[in-house]
């Protein structure tokens, strides 16, 4: 961990938390895994959960060159050390559980590390604050963990489980953040069958009876008057001033101990230290914490938590299985439910005599510790930062005397030589800058190279149509009749005598494009893009090619362009947008076309379109809806609905939307394909290969429809039939599947 | 067959890929909600008068081990996936004291799994719950690449066992994705289940076959050329089914296990695809793994705190 870290206490020193209220739960623990040592007790955090006899062989073979669960690159805690003696001397008598408590509180001071350099050491003394210590490490992980696994224990051996009430856990704020994600996640996982509602109750019920509140981060860490008591804590400890950070955590952790349990524990300080000057001002203090916690109330929550609880209980109780019955986890979460493990930090008993003594005691060590400190850690620590500081300057005046008599003036000269020369331009900078400029040169290029390959438009060699009187009417007719493959010879050719003729090229690329043929189709359209760059047909239907080639960027494009040249709706697009096109920008402007003219057909058209971009299907088909209310015929809307309803899984609907298509223009190529696709999808693969075929009859050029089919061929195991699909021979194809 | 107590809740087992008798386990204390957690490195021994199982080793974190992959080029290597965001390398022939090798903190979220590369066996991928999916190399102390398209946490993310570039990933936005670390999007998105999918893994033998698993208890079998329905159903667990394997030895055999404590042995090709049951675990059956090198050995482990090496068609309890 940073050095940083340390010193303002981020997120990992703030450790161990409100530790106070383990204590209780420590005896219970105590109690029935039948440890009584402390060493012992500590190491019980490996939870080892066998029984109680071969849970205690663990502990003694265990010896901890690590603590349980730290994970550092080198051990820190090495047994002998000045702090392990100082712990232990204090652990040596036996007492009660806040004595647990004192431990973690403790902990800080007790496991600074051997680290090299004296300095360091002093450092780290100074701050009080140990090295990296892992966060889980504190008491709200044992209470945790024991409280879990006191439970289960009890549950193995069949020793009566007392409802104990628990003390308020103080969890930090990450383990809470854990808990609360984690539970929630997981939740999601053990109750798929239950509603939405019921899951987040049953995690809200955990929530609550772990006193989690559903956003933490609102609250603060610490109540105030446990802040005021830090100061009043300060002020009184005047001796302590320089180490201000030692204290500061001492008192923070002491406050939220005190927070935990306060009545037991001014109970016990009263009997021990009433006569103590110190301890009478304490206990004005405290009296004011304690209607403080007058007012907090009792933990109304919990009532609720455990009518949420119970649902719970009750739903996994109707699972007859015996084996859930006995889940250690789901019996946990069903006690809870019975508000047998309610958390509350009333009712605390601790075996507060000798905890007070064991407190004394450690006061008392405590100046003794501060006193080394201040007499002799800060000097040498500040010494020796001054001899360093010493050695510094030396160096550092060295360095500019240097400088200034030798280096200034020749390397001034050489620079202006070198600026002179052009040197240093080209030598680094202006190379660079070259490198850089071919990089993104090659880049450019490659792009449009790729771009272009897609854009350019291949004619068919052998056109009849060519020296045709009117190509541009017959390809209009022959659209008209459908007859698609004909009328792009037609097209073609009168683009080949027209290359300038905008509707020439449009009709080729709708052609093409009912054809099935998008890259024909983007082709011809760019073609009559150029011709004329405000046909708002020809951007919408690029737009809508290149969505069904998933470019996002182009159809954007196009899409914003349709907006832009609309006479309605150009002015909701801004010019100044086109720079750096956005799904969501565009989406929204479409979205606002919609309600300026809801009885546009065409912007729910794009809307479909774009909402097929961002794979929002079912938004795409209620805009596609919409659209055909207002054009029932528009066949090519048909398909679009089909094809968007294909795409999110609902192929039933899909093929009814094709024939809808079909029946409007029975020579519709890519509908006959969309068609066979739905079949395939709901796994009809023989219906599928009829339809491919029938599609490839009308027009043997769509390649894709010769590699669906080859697909279907094969899970339909007609593997006698891949010859002809393969050399494409459709009469072989269209006598073994007729439609 | 051997058992093994781990003191913390399982949450991973795999076998290792050079030794037939070593097991990796991922342990989480408090079944992963809160606590710390472990790596354990499990020998398994064939003779009967030696103990039936030895820790080689056991790594210590402060937050739960969720996921653990071994190394496809060193036999002493391991990756795990802890729940504090980390992920964290280590090796065995090193001491305990110099492990864990590399700590890699990239993922904001909790990661789930991690996967070696079988093909390349350079990098390794692992899934978060920050949405995201991380390609690493072992020789770069940063990510290789990040792919965030998910809308919710990744649960799964595995590689194929064919093509070296390409990966499918599971995850709670109900998708599983497939990606090509050349390409800058996901290849393909198969909206395979209406609830929440838990795991994924390729077929051995045919690359374009991928498993599904899920919260809506079904497991689902898909070919990726043909992606809208799947080429089969999986029905039979009880609750959500948290992982599920293709066997390495067989082309239609898989194996699941579950919340419902189950561990399922799977057929896809037949009618009766359920061929095996085992009801061992106690508590919710959360790691199940195959044996590459010794076919019909199965692992599993499970919030019991209990982790099985069993031959197929043995019980797993018997001694």
């Amino acid at each position: 961990m940073a050095m940083r870290e340390l010193v303002s206490g981020g997120a990992a020193c703030a450790v161990p938390g409100s530790s106070s209220s383990s204590n209780p739960l420590g005896a219970l623990a105590n109690s029935l895994i039948g440890s009584s040592s402390k060493t012992k007790e500590r190491l019980e955090e490996i939870p080892t959960s066998t029984s109680t006899s071969s849970g205690r062989q663990f502990d003694e073979q265990y010896q901890p060159p690590q603590l349980p669960g730290s994970e550092f690159d080198r051990p820190f805690l090495q047994p002998g050390t000045q702090g392990s003696d100082f712990i232990g001397a204090f652990r040596s008598a036996d007492h009660g559980g806040l004595a647990d408590a004192w431990d973690e509180i403790q902990q800080h001071s007790h496991v600074a590390p051997p680290l090299p350099h004296p300095r360091d050491a002093e450092f780290q003394r100074i701050y009080d604050r140990g090295p990296a210590q892992p966060t889980l490490e504190g008491p709200p992980q044992r209470v945790l963990s024991n409280f879990l696994h006191s439970f289960v224990e009890s549950s193995r051996g069949g020793l009566p489980f007392h409802p104990t009430p628990l003390p308020m856990l103080g969890l930090s704020e990450r383990d809470k953040q854990c808990i609360r994600d984690r539970s929630s996640i997981m939740a999601r996982h053990f109750f798929a069958d239950k509603s939405e509602d019921f899951i987040s109750a049953q995690v809200n019920a955990l929530l609550s009876s772990l006193d989690i509140d559903s956003d933490v981060r609102a609250k603060g860490p610490q109540p105030a008057p446990v802040r005021e008591l830090e100061a009043y804590w300060n002020e009184s400890q005047g001796i302590m001033q320089p180490n201000s950070h030692a204290t500061d955590g001492w008192v923070a952790e002491f406050g939220q101990q005190r927070h935990g349990d306060p009545n037991a524990w001014v109970h016990s300080f009263e009997q021990q230290h009433g006569s103590n000057g110190w301890a009478s001002e304490f206990e004005q203090e405290q009296s004011q914490l304690a209607s403080v916690d007058h007012m907090r109330g009792v933990n109304v929550a919990n009532l609720a938590a455990m009518e949420q609880t119970r649902m719970l209980a009750n739903t996994l109780a109707q699972n007859g299985d015996p084996k859930f019955q006995n889940s250690k986890f789901l019996q946990f979460v069903s006690k809870m439910s019975r508000g047998e493990l309610i958390i509350d930090d009333n009712q605390v008993k601790p075996t507060s005599g000798d905890w007070a003594t064991e407190y004394q005691q450690q006061y008392n060590a405590g100046p003794s510790w501060a006193d080394e400190f201040t007499s002799h850690g800060p000097d040498r620590w500040v010494n020796e930062f001054a001899s360093e500081r010493e050695q510094q300057r030396s160096v550092d005046d060295k360095w500019i005397d240097e400088f200034s008599n030798l280096r200034v003036n020749d390397w001034a000269e050489e620079f202006e030589n070198q600026v002179g020369e052009g040197a240093l331009g080209d030598n680094s900078a202006d190379n660079w800058a070259n490198a850089y400029d071919e990089f993104m040169n090659e880049q450019i290029a490659t792009k449009q190279h790729s771009d272009a390959s897609k854009g350019i438009y291949v004619f068919s060699d052998m056109n009849p149509y060519v020296g045709h009187p009117n190509p541009l009417k017959e390809g209009q007719d022959l659209f008209r009749k459908g007859l698609l493959s004909e009328a792009v010879l037609a097209l073609e050719a009168e683009v080949l005598k027209n290359p300038e003729n905008s509707e020439g090229w449009r009709l080729l690329g709708i052609a093409h494009a009912e054809n099935d043929d998008d890259q024909q189709a983007i082709a011809a359209m760019m073609r009559a893009q150029e011709a004329d760059s405000t046909n708002l047909e020809v951007l919408l239907a690029l737009g809508v090619s290149h969505t069904n080639e998933l470019e996002q960027a182009a159809a954007l494009k196009y899409l914003f362009g349709w907006l832009r040249h609309h006479p309605k709706y150009g002015t909701l697009a801004p010019p100044e947008l086109s720079d750096s096109l956005y799904y969501a920008d565009i989406a929204r402007l479409f979205n606002e076309a919609a309600q300026l003219s809801p009885d546009d057909a065409d912007v729910h058209v794009v809307l479909g379109v774009l909402y097929n971009l961002s794979r929002e299907y079912d938004k795409a088909i209620e805009s596609f809806q919409t659209a055909l209310k207002l054009k029932p015929h528009d066949y090519s809307l048909w398909n679009k609905l089909g094809a968007t309803q294909a795409n999110s899984v609902q192929s039933a609907d899909a093929i009814l939307a094709y024939q809808h298509a079909l029946d409007l223009k029975p020579n519709y190529v890519r509908a006959w394909a969309n068609m066979g696709i739905s079949y395939a999808n709901q796994g009809m693969y023989e219906d599928s290969i009829r339809y491919y075929v029938r599609a490839l009859a009308m027009n043997p050029k769509a390649d894709n429809a010769w590699q669906y089919l080859r697909i279907s061929l094969s899970c339909a195991s007609r593997d006698d039939m891949l010859e002809a699909c393969d050399s494409r021979n459709l009469d072989v194809l269209q006598k073994e599947f007729p439609l | 067959m051997p058992v093994f107590k781990t003191p913390f809740n399982g949450y991973s087992v795999k076998f290792s890929p050079f030794y037939e008798s070593r097991v990796a386990v991922a342990t989480a204390q408090n079944f992963g909600i809160l606590g710390n957690g472990r790596l354990h490195v499990l020998d398994i021994s064939p003779t009967p008068n030696s103990p039936p199982v030895a820790e080689l080793a056991a790594y210590d974190t402060a937050d739960g081990v969720y996921d653990v992959t071994w190394s496809e080029s060193h036999d002493s290597l391991l990756v795990a996936a802890i729940a504090d965001g980390s992920v964290k390398l280590y090796d065995l022939a090193l001491p305990p004291t110099s492990n864990p090798i590399r700590s890699l903190q990239e993922h904001t979220r909790e990661v789930q799994s991690t996967d070696y590369n079988p093909v390349r066996r350079d990098s390794f991928i692992t899934s978060s719950w920050d949405d995201t999916i991380k390609l690493w190399t072992l020789d770069r102390p940063t990510s290789v690449r990040t792919f965030k398209e998910h809308a919710y946490c990744v649960y799964s993310a595995v590689w194929n066992p064919r093509h070296a570039d390409v990966f499918a990933s599971a995850s709670g936005d109900c998708t599983v994705r497939i990606w090509d670390v050349r390409e800058p999007g996901s290849t393909m998105i198969i909206p395979a289940h209406e609830f929440e999918v838990l795991s994924c893994d390729w077929n051995k033998y045919d690359d374009c076959r991928l498993a599904t698993a899920s919260v809506d208890k079904s497991i689902k079998v898909w070919d990726v050329r043909n992606y809208r329905i799947p080429v089969t159903v999986l029905n039979g667990h009880g609750y959500a089914v948290r992982k599920v394997k293709f066997s390495p030895h067989r082309q239609s055999l898989l194996i699941s296990c579950s919340y419902d404590m189950m561990v399922c042995l799977w057929d896809y090709m037949v009618e009766d695809a359920l061929v095996g049951r085992y009801d061992h675990h106690t508590e919710f059956a959360v790691g199940v793994d195959m044996s590459v090198l010794v076919e019909g050995l199965l692992a599993s482990t499970g919030w019991d705190e209990l982790v099985y090496v069993w031959q197929h068609g043995t019980d797993p309890r018997a001694p």
